[in-house]
This record gives C-alpha cells, structure tokens and sequence, in this order.
C-alpha cells in the first residue's frame, strides 16, 4: 500500500526539512519513498510545499500527486491547491492557532501548537519536527527512531547542535494526544 | 543493494560515475544546475574532473576533447543552452566522438531539438526519454554505452520532475555488452609513427595514408544513422491489441498517461498506451503496429504538438491522430504548468473519447 | 651565459660529439603543404614540430587545430590531431589536457579562429591556468576566405572588407591578444614572434620552445602568437611579404616576451 503525505506552509517554516526526513527515514527502513518539493524562489515567506509518498513495493504515484491521503498543514497561506487533493477521511495535522482545524471539515484532523510543544521542550526553531512527530504517531508511517536516526542524519555538521533538542521536538508531538475528528481545540502542551 | 534516498540529478550523476564518466563540464541553468553541482561534488572522488565551464559552448567543445581523448565525458543544460552547444553535438555526430548530453529540460518543448537537431549535416542524435528518477538511472548507463557503442553524442532529455524528485534509489551498475575497440582515441602514441591519428569531420587523413574523404564519410556515418535507427528504436505499450483508442506520450507525460489510461481501462474504457522510450530512433514500425486496430490515436505532450509530426508519420494512414497536449508552464518558467497533472489529463482524454472539444 | 662560456676551444678534438639541431626536413612532415608561395604559416608549422622533436615529446602530444588555411596542416603533420570548430580549440585542448596530464597538449589557430571567433575560449583558457599551449598565427586576414578584415586587421591595413584600408571610425581597433592573454593571472608563459625574418625565426622558435617547457613544467597557460605572412591576402608579392609584415602587422603587434 502507498500512503501520500501533503505538507504545506511557507517557506522558513521547515517544511523541505520534515518531508525530507520523512522520505529518508523510510528509505532507511528499506522501503520505497518518493520525495517532491515545490518552493518559490525566495527562502522564506513564499509558497512551501512537499509531497512524500512512503510504499512497501515500487511506487505507481505521480510526482504531481493526483490524491492524497494525509497532510501537515503549517500555515493556512498558499494551502489550497495541496489541501485540495485530499482523500476524505484521512488524518490531517494542523499547525493550531494559526490553521484552523475547520478549514479540513472531511478530514480527520489532529490540531497541534506546534510552537507551543516545540518552546515546552525547549527546542524554539523545531516546529517543524513537532507536527513530524504528531503525523507520525498517527499515521505510523516509520519507527519513531527511524525519524530521529534521519534528521540526525540530515543536519549539515554546522547543525548538528540542534540534533537533541530536534530529538526531544519529535518526541513531544509523537506525545500530543490523539483528538477527535473536528474537535476545535487549541494548545494540547 | 541498499536504496538511497536521491533527488534525480543526483542519482544520475551518481550513474554517469558508475558507468564510467571521468569528464563533466557544464555551466549552470536550472533545473540543470543540480546535476552540475552533484558531478563537481562527486567526480573527483572517483578520480575524473568536473569543469564548471564559462558558457554551455566551451562546455561541450571541452566534453569533445575530452572524449576524443578517450574519455567517457558529458555535458548537460536545459534547451536553451543545448540550443547553444548544437554545433558540436553536430560536428562531434560528424567526426564520431561519443558523449554524453543531459537536457534536463524545463518542458517538453525540446522534442524538436533532440531529435531533429540545430546543427549542419546528415546527422541524428540518439534521444532517450526516461519517464521517471530510476529509469533515468537505467538511461544514463545505456546512454554511456551506446556513444561508445556507435561513436556518437547521445542525448538524455530529463526535465524538471527528474531532476528535483527524490526518491528510494539503487544506483547499480548494468551491463550492455561488448563494445568495439578505441583505436580511434587520440592519445598522443601517434606522433612520429606515420600512423598518427586525426579525429576530423572532414576524414580526409594523413597525406601517407588519404582517408575516405568528405563524400565517402558522411555517406557512411548516414548509413550508420540508418542501421540505428533500425535496430535502436525502444518503446514500451500497455491494452493496444484491443485499444480503440491510444495514447501516446513520452518522458514523464508518459507516466501520467499511463496512470490515467489504467484507470479507464479499470472502468472499463477500451483503451491503451503507447511510449517511445528513444524519441530518435523514434519507434514508428511499433505504433504502426500498436495502433493498427485503434480508430483513434491521442498524443499527449507539453508543447503546441512536436512529436505529433512522428505520430502522424506513422498512424495517420489508419487512425484519426489528435492533439491533447499543448504547452504549459509554472509561472517561474522553469517547470510544468497545471497540464501536467492526471485529472486534468483524465479530462482531456475523456473529452476526446466522446468527440468533444478538449478542455 | 657569458661570453666567454660560449667561446668554443678549437685547440683539440670536440668533447662531446657534433649535434643535429635541425633536419632539412622535419621528420614529423608527411607531405608538402599546400599553401601560396611566401606563406608564413608552413614555417611557424615547422618550428613547432621541431620543438617537439627537440624536446622529446613527439610521441605525447596532442594537436588541437581550427579553421583557416593551416587547417590542411592536419594532414601533413604526424602528431595526433583533433580538428576542431571554428574558435573552440583551447576548450576541446582544455577537455584532451585534464584527461591525459602527461600529454603536450597544443592549438594551432589563426587570427579568424582565435581572435574572431572564439576569443572567449583563449581568455577563459588562459585565466583558468589550463597547463595547454595556444598557438596564434597572425596574419590579419581571413587567408582561407580570400583576404577580408579580422579582429587584428591593423590600421590603414587593406583588406577585401577595408578596400580603403582599416578605418578605427569604421571598422573599430585591432585586438592584440598576446597582450590581452598576458594580462591575466593563469599565463605563465605569453610571448609574440615573427617569421618574417631569420632573427625572428630562431626567435619564434626559442619562444615555442619556452612555452611548451612552461606546460610541461605544470606552471600554467602559454600562449605565442606567431606574426605569418600573407602575401595573398595582403595583396602584395611573394617576395614583399615579410617587409609588409614588418611595416605593417609588426608596428602594432611589438614582438617580445609579454610574461615569462
């Protein structure tokens, strides 16, 4: 079975950086994994988004996804095209205060203060690896240690400071609990 | 073999280095540019130079001393810059010096330049057209070998969706068979013998030994073009035997086409696909024969309608040929536009099934 | 070397046995060239096969020639030979050089080929340090076309495109491109000659030699630029050539060592 992932935001938000991991963590897990990115030209502020398509078998999905089944919203800007595409019912992590879980009303949604998680570890810049985290507890898409192994792993040397406290972001989203479908709730730090 | 997780520039340069590529040269343009930086981060590990060239003409006339000189070399861009280089794939098809050239294009508006080419004489230019990242990979060693295998430049037309996906990839060394003896490679072991060697388009040789001389040498390398174009012609189809309808499309349109085509042809549409995987040799004996039964013959690509003068070549005698491609491009003007996405393929597709206009 | 280290001691037998220094004709000649009476290029053609028999290195060197009337020199020469594009020659040099080190790797281009149409190539050449030997002849026509105006056609210099004679208003300035290569960092070894004379030819030759020792010796990039006569497309005599040459092409292309 393939499982797609659309994650979208804008760009400084670390969007590249968390479907990259995703992608590589599979990979090192031996399975198939297909990793598209879409970004404006300018580093931070444009559109940001990524497609990962994770399977146990050759993968038959389009480096344009035609549908997909999950999503980490991190901003509500420039989310439209992407969150179009979504299969019903599927789970979807968003980026709470600043997505609105009502903006997904046929998705499964999983709100998550990622900015709050992510100050209560101390751990201010990781964001990105607290929705990585939540989506991965809910979608099971690799080993937890899979995800720590790979972000380790792409860290430029100059970074490699920021491993522990990226570490401990991907734990604290994988501990945000699971909330049901709609639920309009804030901050679960 | 473990899989390694690679964008597509990457994973080619890293095929390019296991088939046996010492030389690169280029001058950056995206989405080229990765596959430049990947051969000048990895090819002096493996022992070969990488220039980064002053402009896509010094690129490719260095790519062709190199290769001369033995070396397995190649040179890339995208069309704009292979518009640039098309005097020496011309003069390298002429005097038979054999490399490698990535077009890793920004659109599929290239099919003309590949396969018809700009520069002067009887020439072709072998074109392959993978459809995806780990056929790319297959392509860029097959590429290597049959340059070497006919002394002549070899065209790899990629685009955007290659160079800048990343996927699961094994990157694993193939094997093409037997190639002929270099006797032609300038080492410099010539000089001072009465045998020293030239590589010349105009083959006239040394004054002790004439060679066969511009009429007998281009006469020759068009017979070579034929005795490709004969046996080098690769495709690959899926329902065309009891297709009423075809499609046709190469590279990664050919992937979208055949994601869509399964799917009607799960809902119970009669029909097929079809894909040249060399877009020269262009495969018309096989979708001459793919299409025989088909009443209709669709060709899909993201340009105003280039390959479609070869689809009609060799089915316009039996099958009603349409266009539902056209050209399409992102904003940026360095990828694709919204035409390269399955539903709105689907629509066009189905739009022709029942006659009508195309959205 | 000072003089009295030249004088030779005539008082008894040689200490070392005599030494050819030149053949009648090069062994590296195939043929007879084809050009017009009182062409310069057959001797530049000369001096350089000598200095690779000179230096050893005949049997790893890689020739790399253009377009122009030396072009035929491909078949005469018995050195391994790439005739390239027009202009191109110092990139396919560059390609042949990085791939076999060991090889003398050298161009052989006229003032159309270097100047013309491929000036960016020898700058870019030359700026890259690439360890390849560009050789330049200058005559300031377009010789294999029939006589018309180059980048280095000298002023007041009559061609079949400056009937009147190079006007700087209307055809703009030559370009001396020795001085232009020696201005920048990757020349190791930048020189002009003449063959107009026989000075300027053992002169020519020393430079020739100088280069290639500056290739081989891994310093950079050597350029010489060798002044031909062109009496054909100068429209002058055979026999006027090299006293054309010397108040025409010479007076603003001075000859000497630019970088050493």
């Amino acid at each position: 079975m393939e499982r797609e992932l659309v994650v979208t935001g804008v760009g400084g938000q670390g969007i590249q950086l968390l479907a990259k991991t995703l992608a590589l963590a599979a990979t090192r897990e031996g399975r198939y994994a297909m990793l598209t990115a879409d970004y404006g030209g300018e580093m931070r502020g444009g559109p940001s988004r990524a497609g990962v398509v994770i399977g146990d078998a050759p993968l038959r999905s389009l480096p344009v996804l035609a549908a997909a089944w999950s999503a980490i919203v991190v901003h509500h800007r420039f989310s439209e095209p992407a969150l179009a595409r979504l299969r019903p019912g599927g789970p979807a992590v968003v980026n709470v205060p600043l997505v609105d879980p009502a903006s997904l009303p046929e998705m499964t949604v999983y709100p998550v203060d990622a900015s709050a998680v992510a100050k209560s570890v101390d751990a201010p810049q990781a964001i990105g690896f607290v929705l990585l985290g939540a989506y991965n507890a809910v979608a099971g898409a690799v080993d937890p240690e899979s995800l720590v192994e790979a972000m380790t792993e792409l860290l430029p040397p100059y970074r490699r400071q920021h491993a522990p406290a990226n570490a401990r972001a991907l734990a604290a989203g994988a501990a945000v609990p699971a909330v049901p479908a709609g639920a309009r709730v804030g901050a679960t730090s | 073999m473990t899989r390694e997780l690679l964008e597509g520039s990457a994973a080619i340069a890293a095929a390019a280095i296991t088939a046996g590529c010492r030389f690169f040269a280029g001058y950056p343009m995206s989405p080229f540019t990765g596959l430049l930086e990947s051969m000048s981060r990895e090819l002096p590990a493996a022992g070969g130079v990488c220039v980064n060239a002053e402009s896509e003409i010094e690129g490719v006339n260095m790519v062709l001393g190199a290769a001369a000189a033995g070396a397995r070399a190649a040179t890339g861009s995208c069309g704009q810059g292979i518009a640039l280089m098309q005097e020496t794939i011309a003069e390298a098809a002429l005097n038979q010096t054999p490399f490698v050239v990535f077009n890793m294009a920004r659109n599929q508006q290239d099919y003309f330049q590949c396969t018809r080419g700009g520069g002067w004489g009887d020439y072709r230019t072998i074109t392959l057209a993978p459809k995806d990242v780990t056929e790319a990979v297959a392509h860029t060693q097959l590429s290597f070998h049959l340059a070497e295998l006919y002394r002549a430049p070899v065209i790899l037309y990629g685009d955007p969706l290659i160079a800048q996906t990343r996927v699961s990839v094994t990157v694993a060394p193939q094997d093409h068979g037997p190639l002929p003896e270099r006797d032609w490679v300038l080492d410099g072991t010539g000089g001072g013998t009465g045998k020293s060697r030239q590589v010349w388009t105009w083959a006239m040789g040394k004054a002790t030994d004439p060679g066969p001389g511009p009429d007998r040498h281009w006469r020759a390398v068009a017979d070579k073009f034929d005795a490709i174009a004969a046996t080098e012609a690769r495709f690959e189809q899926a329902h065309v035997e009891d297709a009423e309808t075809v499609v046709v499309a190469f590279g990664t349109a050919a992937l979208f086409v055949e994601y869509v085509v399964e799917q009607l042809r799960a809902e119970g549409h009669r029909i097929g696909w079809f894909r040249p995987v060399t877009l020269w040799p262009f495969p018309g004996d096989a979708l001459a024969a793919a299409t025989t039964g088909a009443r209709r013959v669709l060709v899909f690509e993201l340009n105003a309608g280039q390959m479609l003068d070869d689809v009609r070549i060799h089915a316009a005698d039996r099958s009603a040929v349409r266009f539902i491609g056209g050209v399409s491009i992102a904003e940026s003007g360095l990828a694709y536009g919204d035409l390269m996405d399955a539903p709105v393929i689907r629509d066009r597709i189905l739009a022709a099934l029942t006659g009508g206009a195309p959205a | 070397m000072t003089r009295e280290q030249i004088i030779i001691d005539t008082s008894g037998p040689p200490s070392v046995p005599a030494r050819k220094v030149a053949d009648p004709r090069p062994s590296l000649l195939l043929g007879e060239h084809s050009l017009c009476p009182g062409c310069g290029e057959p001797v530049a053609l000369r001096l350089l096969l000598e200095v690779l028999q000179e230096l050893d290195i005949v049997q790893r060197s890689i020739g790399v020639v253009g377009h122009g009337c030396y072009g035929s020199f491909v078949r005469i020469m018995d050195v391994d030979v790439l005739q390239c594009l027009h202009g191109r020659a110092p990139s396919c040099a560059t390609g042949i050089k990085r791939v076999r080190p060991e090889c003398a790797v050298f161009t052989m281009q006229g003032d159309g080929d270097m100047a013309n149409e491929g000036l960016q190539e020898v700058l870019h050449a030359a700026a890259r340090g690439e360890k390849i030997t560009c050789v330049m002849l200058n005559n300031g026509v377009f010789g294999d076309t029939g006589g018309q105006l180059t980048a280095t056609t000298v002023l007041g210099q009559r061609t079949k495109t400056s009937l009147a004679g190079r006007d700087a208003a209307a055809h703009g300035y030559p370009i001396p491109v020795a001085d232009l290569v020696a201005g920048l960092q990757g020349s190791a070894y930048v020189a002009r000659g003449a063959v107009s004379t026989a000075g300027g030819v053992a002169q020519t030759k020393r430079m020739l030699r100088r280069a290639f020792e500056t290739q081989l010796a891994g310093a950079g990039f050597s350029l010489v630029e060798i002044l031909t006569m062109c009496p054909t497309g100068w429209f002058v005599p055979a026999g006027e050539g090299p006293g054309y040459l010397g108040g025409s092409l010479e007076q603003s292309y001075p000859l000497g060592e630019l970088v050493t």
